[in-house]
């Protein structure tokens, strides 16, 4: 008799020991919750403090960000949005943290896991920004000179150096991010060759004829030279 | 070398100028002898590391000066070759010169270029008469130029000078310049011998430093300037680029002097002003108005941002304009520039891509210029480019109320 | 029936002959083709619940030749706002609404703001100006008419008028500016009889011949609401955020073009709007706010112009006005005898006084600040100063008016 109420109450027995040794974690996990909150708060109010003083809000306007977030329908502040990413960015990381006190190897796994991964993620967005803008600037550099050289082509020549970069920051971006890297990488192949082989095709067919009037005039102009008078003029 | 003080200093920066510097040096020498015989004069010639045996020839040319003058020499014009240091161009070579010349405590000096076969000993005098007889600190020079040259000049430079800073000086980017040895000490004190100052924006450098730091100024008449041709692989939107960046720099560390001077006034000349056949000059107008067009069409969202939709409307329907028709109103380049001069200041974009996006623009009314004074006669060149600097006068207002509201 | 006289310097169209409702407006329909013309409407929502505005409407939803409506709201909550979206509906063609107060517009007040681009106070002259942003960014528009919301006695005809010379490209006109006459039983427009005119006079015995004057002196109403522009006039031009605003955007007319492309147009036989009452005690209220800041803007202007205003010559000023504004007061007195209107001398004489009193506080304002201008900067400035500022502002109005 006495065997039956042991085995019954064994479980619970067994239960209650678990959780006597489970809440003090739970305890933790819920402090570093509240933590967590209290400094994104902290931070917060500083760092809207901090971005007043520097004028991030009229730095922002004037550089073109400022038109970006309005884009996607949002009218607070800039220094708002940021000062709202990072607090969020906070209590998320506060949060995990959190989780890890809980002690449970599955989530701790999990929360390692998206440790890793962070850094990962803030190259591969920094890859994209910085890409981007020198995509931009090299793709512009290229479409003045080839405008002043009296390019006809320029645009073309401009916008296929812009893509071809775009497509090379995108690759290493994703290749950061650890994204099925082999499609990306065969991807990316294809994509890098078959612009250029594109361009080939184009130049190649269509610049027949130009290369042609080029070597052509090339000649012509030797003759011109000693036969027409007077030099060319001077712009400075 | 000897020498350790100095009336006069007549610099001559060269780099493989074998040719023509030894007649240079002969007319320098000679008109030393005949207009200042009774001063110390040396002639400094700063050599960029010349591969052809210059500094050599600048050492043994000699001039039978008897054969054309009476007098003698009271102290012959010693001679100095120095190479220099920095970026190669005409700039570091006179940041040389003007070492030497408070070196040797110069009252006068001038400089010449190496590769000039007009110049004739009446030069000397004439660079170097005003500031030692009349005590002017610089001396621009006036050439008689083919109504087409120096469009740069004609339509950047000169009237954007003049309407700054209230002087005419016709030709600031001369080459052949006359300064004090009070203004080479002042050149000195400048940093800038690391920037586009260094290469072909020192001529500009000098002149704009000269005026807007209230040195008495002049300009001389000179007669015509053949030189041998430059080489034509110079780009000319590198050209453009350095001559207007260092324009556009003096013009942000000048604004204090220049946001308050209205008008401008003649600066006095010398020299017996006389007209000289010149040779027949070359134009390509397609090739201009194809780059111009090209332009609009492919430069269109940058020239958008930078002249706002206004200006950029007339750019296009200007644009339409074929063959003889084309003209660039002189309103809407001075509009142009000073908003040019405006995002320079503001840094909308790089400086090099901005300027650079200027030459079709320029190209443009180049074109427009050529075509309009094709049938003129030099006066009536100068006319018209009076006629620009008149616009560039009157919206100088424009300039000045963009320039301080928001700066970089 | 007017007679065809022309002054100098700007062009003056009269109402001669028959009036052509039909004709005018099939030509607007052709003109709007080329020359795509935008029409703003500042109003407060306390103008939709009187009477004038029904009117309007009616009238405005036949017209065919306008592009797009773009209402400027002020003083309205957010349920105002939708009532009054829901009120503009009936109009078949495009209408837009900014709602001044709204978060969205005002987040753009505050960006301006904070990069030193200050608006002004809520008012017509910030929400005109708001107005004009978004024509310019949404890019349609060739040209702008304004005109208020409470005018009683409104017809299509006024609008075409208004619109014509310079929506014909025969007439190469960059700013048209209305005028009529404002009779009921009397006269109306005291502060345009009795201040402006007289002060206009006034300054010429004073200053000599000067080409502002004579130029702002053509026009018959220059404090006139209504008027139309070409769309480069809206952004090169910088306007007076107070009262001052008529006359502040003369002004920027006259700076910025040559007083030949300038007209006036006879738009009315008749027009009546809400009168201001006028309190000779309080400069604040009514009336009095507004002739200090008219007569502000006319000295600040005539300083920019190098005029010296001392304080002889103001006191100069105040004598020579109040004689001519006495003599011209009997002029008027002739002109409603004869037309059989009730003139009451004793309120016109108080008028005068009031006037001359505003202008006295004008000029110890501008004393004591000349160059406390309240203008704002023109689209041109803030365009190159806050990039994507009207694409913001087109975001803002589209959203809101969702």
């Amino acid at each position: 008799m006495e065997g039956f109420v042991d085995v019954m109450f064994q479980p619970l027995e067994d239960f209650w020991r678990g959780f006597i040794s489970f809440v003090p974690n739970l305890l933790v996990m819920i402090f570093i919750f509240i933590l967590g909150f209290l400094f994104a708060w902290v931070i917060g109010i500083l760092l809207k403090r901090v971005l007043a003083v520097v004028k991030f809000d009229i730095w922002c306007d004037r550089v073109g960000l400022t038109a970006l977030i309005r884009k996607g329908d949002v009218w607070a502040k800039p220094s708002e949005v940021f000062v709202r990413i990072l607090y969020w960015f906070l209590v998320i990381l506060f949060i995990m943290i959190g989780l890890t006190a809980l002690q449970l190897p599955t989530i701790d796994n999990l929360i390692s896991q998206f440790f890793v991964y962070i850094p990962r993620a803030f190259s591969a967005l920094l890859i994209l920004i910085a890409g981007y803008l020198f995509a931009g600037f090299l793709s512009r550099a290229v479409l003045i000179a080839a405008v002043n050289s009296g390019y006809h082509y320029a645009k073309i020549l401009a916008e296929a150096v812009r893509l071809l970069l775009v497509v090379l920051i995108l690759a290493m971006a994703l290749e950061q991010l650890q994204i099925a890297p082999g499609i990306v990488v065969a991807a990316f192949s294809l994509l890098f060759g078959g612009i250029v082989l594109a361009l080939a095709i184009a130049f190649g067919v269509g610049g027949i004829d130009a290369a042609k009037r080029i070597i052509e005039k090339g000649g012509e102009e030797k003759k011109e030279e000693t036969g027409e008078k007077g030099r060319d003029i001077e712009h400075l | 070398m000897g020498m350790e003080k100095t009336d006069i200093l007549v610099g001559i920066a060269s780099f493989n100028n074998a040719r023509t510097i030894g007649h240079v040096v002969k007319a320098v020498d000679a008109g030393l002898v005949k207009y200042f015989p009774d001063k110390k004069a040396v002639i400094v010639n700063s050599d960029g590391g010349s591969t052809d045996g210059t500094p050599d020839i600048v050492r043994t040319a000699t001039h039978d000066h008897a054969a054309i003058f009476l007098s003698h020499p009271v102290y012959p014009a010693h001679r100095i070759s120095i190479p220099y240091n920095g970026i190669p161009g005409k700039g570091s070579a006179f940041r040389a010169i003007f070492q030497k010349a408070v070196e040797m405590g110069a009252e006068a000096c001038c400089v010449v270029d190496a590769d000039l076969r007009s110049i004739t000993p009446e030069w000397i005098e004439l660079l170097l008469s005003p500031i030692m007889k009349e005590g002017f600190d610089f001396v621009a020079p006036f050439y008689s130029r083919h109504k087409y040259d120096g469009t740069i000049t004609n339509s950047i430079v000169y009237p954007m000078t003049q309407a700054l800073y209230g002087k005419r000086i016709r030709q600031p980017i001369g080459g052949e310049f006359g300064f004090s040895g009070k203004l080479a000490a002042f050149y000195l004190t400048q940093n800038v011998w690391e920037s586009h100052v260094a290469r072909f924006g020192i001529d500009i450098w000098m002149t704009t430093e000269a005026i807007a730091n209230d040195f008495k100024v002049c300009q001389t008449f000179l007669g015509a300037k053949i030189h041998d041709p430059r080489d034509p692989g110079a780009d000319l939107s590198d050209m453009l680029v350095q001559v207007v960046v260092t324009l556009f720099n003096l013009t942000e560390k000048h604004y204090e002097k220049w946001k308050g001077i209205k008008g401008s006034m003649d600066v006095p000349a010398f020299g017996f002003r006389y007209h000289v056949g010149l040779e027949p000059v070359r134009v390509n107008i397609e090739r201009m108005l194809g780059i111009f067009r090209t332009g609009i069409r492919d430069l269109g969202p940058i020239w958008l941002k930078i002249l706002g939709s206004g200006d950029f409307g007339e750019i296009e329907a200007i644009g339409k304009l074929s063959g003889k028709a084309f003209r660039f109103p002189p309103k809407l380049w001075t509009g142009i520039l000073y908003d040019y001069a405006i995002a320079y200041h503001k840094r909308l974009i790089s400086s090099e891509h901005l300027i650079k996006s200027l030459l079709p623009l320029y190209l443009g009314k180049t074109a427009s210029f050529i075509m309009e004074v094709e049938d003129m006669d030099n006066e009536g060149a100068e006319a018209e480019i009076e006629r620009l600097c008149m616009e560039f006068g009157e919206k100088k207002e424009y300039l000045v109320n963009n320039w301080r509201e928001g700066g970089a | 029936m007017s007679d065809f006289h022309q002054t100098d310097p700007i062009i003056t169209l009269h109402r001669l002959g028959r009036a052509g409702l039909e004709r005018i407006e099939s030509e607007m329909v052709e003109f709007s083709k080329q020359r795509p013309i935008a029409l703003v409407l500042p109003a407060l929502y306390t103008e939709f619940q009187g009477e004038a505005i029904k009117g309007i409407i009616e009238e405005l939803k036949k017209v065919k030749y306008i592009r797009e409506i773009v209402l400027t709201l002020g003083r309205a909550k957010e349920e105002e706002f939708k009532k009054v979206k829901e009120f503009m509906s009936q109009i078949p063609y495009e209408v837009k609404i900014i709602h001044n107060e709204g978060k969205r517009i005002q987040e753009i007040y505050a960006t301006l703001d904070r990069n030193g681009l200050w608006a002004g106070e809520d008012g017509k002259g910030r929400s005109a100006w708001i107005a004009y942003g978004y024509i310019l960014a949404n890019g349609v528009s060739d040209a702008i008419a304004l005109h208020d919301c409470d005018i009683v006695t409104y017809n299509r005809e006024m609008l075409a008028r208004l619109c014509y010379p310079v929506a014909n490209p025969n007439i190469d006109v960059v700013f048209c500016k209305g005028f009529y006459s404002r009779i009921t039983d009397r006269m109306h427009g005291r502060v345009t009889r009795l201040l402006m005119t007289p002060l206009l006079r006034a300054l010429q015995k004073l200053v000599g011949s000067n080409p502002f004057l004579l130029f702002l002196d053509s026009f018959r109403y220059p404090l006139a609401g209504e008027f139309c522009m070409i769309a480069d006039v809206a952004r090169t031009n910088r306007i007076p955020w107070d009262w001052g605003l008529e006359v502040g955007v003369l002004a920027e007319v006259f700076r910025n073009y040559s007083p030949r492309r300038v007209c006036q147009v006879d738009i009315a036989d008749n027009y009546e709007h809400k009168h201001q009452p006028l309190s000779a005690e309080d400069a604040q209220k009514g009336l009095m706010r507004m002739c200090v800041d008219i007569c502000k803007s006319i000295f600040r202007i005539l300083a920019a112009e190098g005029i010296v205003l001392s304080d002889s010559f103001f006191k100069s000023l105040q004598v020579a006005y109040i004689r001519l504004a006495e003599d011209i007061m009997v002029k008027y007195e002739a002109d409603a005898a004869i037309n059989g209107l009730v003139f009451d001398r004793h309120e016109e004489a108080m008028a005068i006084e009031a006037f001359a009193n505003a202008m006295q506080r004008a000029a110890e304002a501008f004393m004591g600040k000349p160059m406390g201008t309240p203008l704002i900067p023109n689209w041109n400035r803030v365009t190159s100063a806050i990039p994507g500022i009207l694409s913001m502002l087109k975001k803002a109005v589209d959203e809101d008016n969702r």
